[in-house]
């Protein structure tokens, strides 16, 4: 008895020392922001588009601290497989950046943590964002994310693997994609016909791709459906795919980085790409002989999956929004963002960058798909949940799971939210 | 839990080794309990602060947030109860992870400590070179877990692995297999590198009890006709007891936690067919954002690693001195 009562002072000894160590420790996060008085720090978060993207925003900002001296921006640089984590870390302890790169937002717009777009860039900035990408932009009405870059797939095709199966012409249709892929296989020395990644890494990419392609989809901004009879017809063709042998092994553990490597090695006939991996072929090997197609669909309509990333403002203590202001307006500027956009390889959001870039040929396809673009139902507030679910789900149809089974499964953690 | 791990070394270290309650308990009642605790507080208070502060205020913390609705961007909307553990329980895949987990644990544990023991007997004959093997055993030890996951991860690729490739060659199998990309061969891959990289520890602490087994007992057994694999079983192993039983228990510790190896290995297989406790933790904090769900299954967690670190204690006993 005696003892446990010396225990208990020891214990609260020290549980006050650690109270009073820790609450130091969490008090620091906001007071960054103001401080110094001579001037504002903007603290800007960024995912890792390639290894220049660092480089890049150094620029960006080193151009900018130049012409507005009272300002500073604080650049952080994070993976995009870390930068969810990031964000949800630094709002719970109320340290959010002022400025961040990301997908979707309307989990922030909903719990109030963002400015309105309007409210931190010019009316000319404003107005410069292609129309196609503000209705993607906005939630209830409200543009909350500025559209920094955009992307859009297509089946890249490796035509010498194409012309050795003794195929004739790239697949407009899935039985057609079906025949040519099951072709390439059969070639065989580890050749696959079509690379199809249903791993978790970007699953819900591929699974767009197929689910839109049959004239399904994932819904919109109001109900996400993934349990509908055209998502299932996608996903028992993706089924007919794998046990035809038309695809790589394991397709529901492959995830696409990994994957685009291989095609870029010469041994997979189709993929479906993105801007970046012409690049990447020029690089990786530029030998190799490919065409950049339409993606094919269930009845031959075209298609495509359109991605917009966007810039979006945190309000935290609300005193920074005139130098958020100072820093968007001078980033849109067609002098800092064409170049940005170009070294990174992707679609330009804004229409001078669109007539800046129109005549790159390598991007031609792309920059004419993307205004008929189907993009993600990303404003609805349980598309996380949809994405994640994808992400750990769908690969399950190259294993053998029923097709209806995975769909209820996806649906359910969807709606769960 | 470190406090009465880390107690042991001290009592047996003192020169006369009687245990401290006796004396304590006389002065206590002496009335002079009060200038005791200060007189101590300078040698204890660090160590307090630590375990207080890396310890238990985290896992205050975790409680709390288990307890909390927070949104997917990370902010707190207040409290819930314990809705958080009712959306764990009705998640239906939890009892394989749980069976799994289990699965995980006996058997990287147990091939662990039966493959130490070998190397560990091996390691205590002198024989040339003894110096160079038992360099090579830390080996596992310096190396970075993570780095050691990826050898072998990209060693079973299905286009470039050279595992993969030699299998293929001596005609095991006819073509590269998925061995990543299936949860029980995954699973499987990872049960292998985690005994590898447990060996080290456990190797040498049951070595270090090797060497503390008298010289004369041995001769005695000897003498007595004992033969080897009577000596063995009979005198070696029970004076091993407590090297052992230290070895058994942090090794469940760190098992049961290991998260790096079940991520590298299983994190592409979708499903839930290849998961543990620890890897079903991170899928709720990095795929689908529920940092309250994680909490409570680290709340979850952490009971059972206490539980089973308590039966454990109370079982074998590893604090007893032989």
């Amino acid at each position: 008895m005696k003892k446990s009562l010396r225990l208990g002072g020891i214990v609260v000894t020290a549980t006050l020392a650690t109270m009073s160590l820790a609450s130091c420790g969490f008090g620091g996060g906001n007071a960054s922001g103001g401080s110094g008085g001579s001037g504002t720090t903007v603290n800007l978060l960024v995912p890792s588009y390639s290894d220049n993207t660092q480089a890049l925003w150094e620029g960006v900002i080193s151009d900018f601290e130049v012409a507005n001296s009272d300002i500073t921006v604080n650049l952080e640089v994070q993976s995009w497989d870390n930068l969810t984590d990031v964000i949800t870390t630094k709002v719970q302890g109320n340290a959010a950046p002022d400025i961040m790169n990301g997908g979707p937002f309307a989990g922030f717009a909903a719990d109030d943590l963002l400015y309105p777009i309007d409210e931190v860039v010019s009316a000319d900035t404003l107005a410069d964002f292609q129309s196609s990408f503000v209705e993607n932009a906005s939630v209830d009405g409200v543009q909350f994310g500025a559209p920094l870059l955009a992307s859009a797939r297509a089946l890249f095709v490796n035509e010498d693997l194409l012309a050795q199966a003794g195929v004739t012409a790239v697949p407009t249709t899935w039985s057609e994609l079906l025949d040519a892929a099951t072709k390439i296989s059969a070639i065989g020395g580890g050749v696959a016909g079509y690379g199809l990644p249903l791993g978790s890494e970007e699953a819900q990419a591929e699974s767009a791709v197929w689910f839109y392609g049959a004239g399904g989809g994932f819904g919109d901004a109001s109900a996400i459906t993934i349990d509908t009879p055209e998502n299932l017809e996608a996903a028992k063709f993706i089924q007919t795919m794998v046990d035809a042998g038309a695809t790589q092994a394991d397709a529901g553990a492959t995830d696409r980085s990994p994957l685009m490597d291989v095609f870029v090695q010469g041994k997979i006939g189709m993929i479906i790409g993105l801007p970046p991996t012409v690049g990447q072929i020029a690089e990786g090997n530029a030998a190799l002989n490919y065409s950049v197609n339409p993606i094919p669909t269930v009845d031959g309509k075209a298609f495509t999956l359109g991605v917009a990333d966007h810039l979006m403002a945190f309000k935290n203590d609300g005193s920074k929004q005139e130098a958020i202001t100072k820093f968007l307006d001078f980033f849109y500027a067609a002098d800092q963002y064409v170049p940005w956009v170009t070294a990174e390889n992707f679609l330009p959001t804004t229409q001078s960058g669109s007539d800046a870039m129109g005549d790159t040929p390598a991007l031609a396809p792309f920059i004419e798909a993307l205004p008929g673009a189907q993009f993600y139902p990303s404003t609805n507030p349980n598309w996380s949940a949809t994405d994640a679910a994808f992400k750990s789900l769908i690969g399950q149809l190259a294993q053998g799971k029923d097709a209806q089974t995975v769909l209820t499964e996806i649906q359910a953690k969807s709606d769960e939210g | 839990m470190t406090q009465t791990i880390h107690e042991p070394p001290t009592q047996t270290g003192t020169a006369t080794g009687r245990p401290r309650s006796g004396p304590a308990r006389q002065r206590a009642a002496a009335g002079t309990r009060l200038s005791d605790l200060i007189s101590a507080l300078p040698w204890i208070g660090p160590a307090l602060v630590l375990i207080f502060g890396v310890v238990l205020f985290p896992a205050v913390v975790m409680f709390y947030n288990s307890t909390r609705d927070i949104s997917l961007s990370g902010l707190d909307k207040g409290p819930v109860g314990f809705a958080n553990y009712a959306t764990l329980l009705e998640f239906t895949p939890l009892g394989g992870i749980m069976l799994r987990t289990l699965i995980w644990v006996v058997a990287v544990v147990a091939l662990t400590v039966l493959i130490s023991l070998v190397l560990a007997q091996f390691l205590n004959k002198s024989f040339p070179g003894r110096q160079i093997v038992r360099l090579a055993v830390i080996i596992p030890w310096a190396a970075s877990v993570v780095m050691t996951t990826l050898v072998v991860y990209y060693g079973l690729e299905g286009y470039i692995g050279i595992i993969n490739k030699f299998l293929v060659d001596i005609q095991l199998i006819d073509g590269p297999y998925g061995w990543t990309k299936n949860p029980v061969s995954a699973f499987s891959w990872s049960i292998g590198i985690a005994v590898f990289v447990s060996l080290p520890f456990t190797t040498y602490t049951i070595l270090a009890g090797l060497q503390s087994v008298p010289g004369d007992i041995l001769e005695a057994a000897k003498m007595d006709g004992a033969g080897r694999i009577r000596t063995y079983f009979g005198i070696v192993l029970p004076q091993l007891r407590g090297a052992l039983s230290v070895a058994v228990l942090i090794n469940i510790i760190n098992v049961f936690n290991s998260l790096p190896i079940l991520k590298i290995m299983t994190g592409s297989i979708p499903g839930y067919d290849a998961d543990t406790v620890m890897t079903m933790i991170f899928k709720y904090i990095q795929n689908e954002h529920k940092i309250d769900v994680a909490s409570a299954l680290s709340v979850v967690a952490f009971l059972i690693v206490i539980v089973i670190v308590a039966i454990y204690v109370k079982v074998v006993k590893p604090m007893k001195e032989v």
